[in-house]
């Protein structure tokens, strides 16, 4: 048993594959048609390679519900790893990405929150 | 630089409430009052934290309000309209129409069809996330050093 898939909700499926890969730097894996949706997945350049994120249809209303409190509460549902959280940062405030929380020393982390435009709030971190 | 404020981040979220809230009809000037920031500062930090305009955020969320009660069948399109705050027919059923991809009487019908078969609804208009997958080739997860 292995972790192969994690997926994350979008409002916007078609939003959210331009964000996920135009801005963040992600590479579109699969885009198939699913019914009235689209079975999305990208994976990092940077590995690993066999590792997808789902970019999931936000249909069901319990989950907009959920999804809208988590926001509000300026939580994020995911978190992905970089090296150099400073440069990250200002890479992706060129690109007009809202974040809600600058680069902050947590323990053995420095994190930074930004907006993914789609409903959630993604936290990076640098370890060390 | 894009840096949202914490005061300003619960601003732009009750507004994102104000705006999906059907039983509220205010306008984007009146909902910038609400939450006390100015409307040109207003939409403009709002496009950046959720990726849409005010306009654009509640425009979806009523069409996605239409979806709901049109696939609950219990009223008709025309009811439907103004129940989720459009005030001209033809330019909801175009919108719904580009939108959603079928004219509001077409899904309508289609959604009832489901509405006999419990379950059978929820499933089509909110899919299970990795029940999609079904809808892959096969060999869609063959891994590429084992070819």
């Amino acid at each position: 048993m292995r972790i192969k898939l994690h997926s994350i909700m979008v409002e916007d499926q078609e939003k959210a594959l331009a964000f996920y890969t135009r801005v963040l730097g992600f590479a579109k894996k699969h885009d198939v048609p699913a019914g009235p949706f689209r079975w999305i997945t990208v994976v990092s350049p940077d590995g690993p390679e066999d590792l997808e994120l789902v970019l999931e249809p936000n249909a069901n209303p319990a989950a907009k519900t959920f999804q809208q409190a988590m926001f509000a509460q300026g939580i994020p549902l995911a978190a992905f790893e970089v090296a150099d959280i400073a440069a990250e940062v200002a890479r992706l405030e060129t690109k007009r990405v809202a974040f809600t929380q600058k680069p902050v020393r947590m323990g053995p982390v420095t994190i930074a929150v930004f907006s993914d435009t789609c409903g959630n709030l993604i936290q990076l971190y640098q370890p060390g | 630089m894009p840096r949202v404020e914490r005061d300003l981040f619960q601003r732009l979220c009750r507004a994102r409430e104000l705006l999906g809230d059907h039983d509220e009809s205010l306008t984007i000037r009146e909902v910038a009052a609400r939450v006390s920031v100015s409307r040109f500062h207003f939409i403009r930090r709002f496009e950046e934290l959720f990726g849409a305009t005010p306009n654009q955020f509640r425009t979806q969320r009523r069409i996605e309000r239409a979806q709901e009660l049109l696939a609950r069948g219990e009223h008709s399109v025309t009811e439907t309209c103004m129940r989720v705050g459009f005030t001209s027919l033809g330019s909801f059923s175009a919108l719904f129409t580009r939108r959603v991809g079928s004219s509001p009487s077409d899904y309508r019908r289609r959604m009832r069809v489901l509405v006999a078969l419990p379950g059978l609804l929820t499933a089509v208009r909110a899919p299970s996330c990795f029940g999609l997958m079904a809808h892959l080739p096969p060999g869609a997860f063959r891994n590429p050093r084992e070819a």
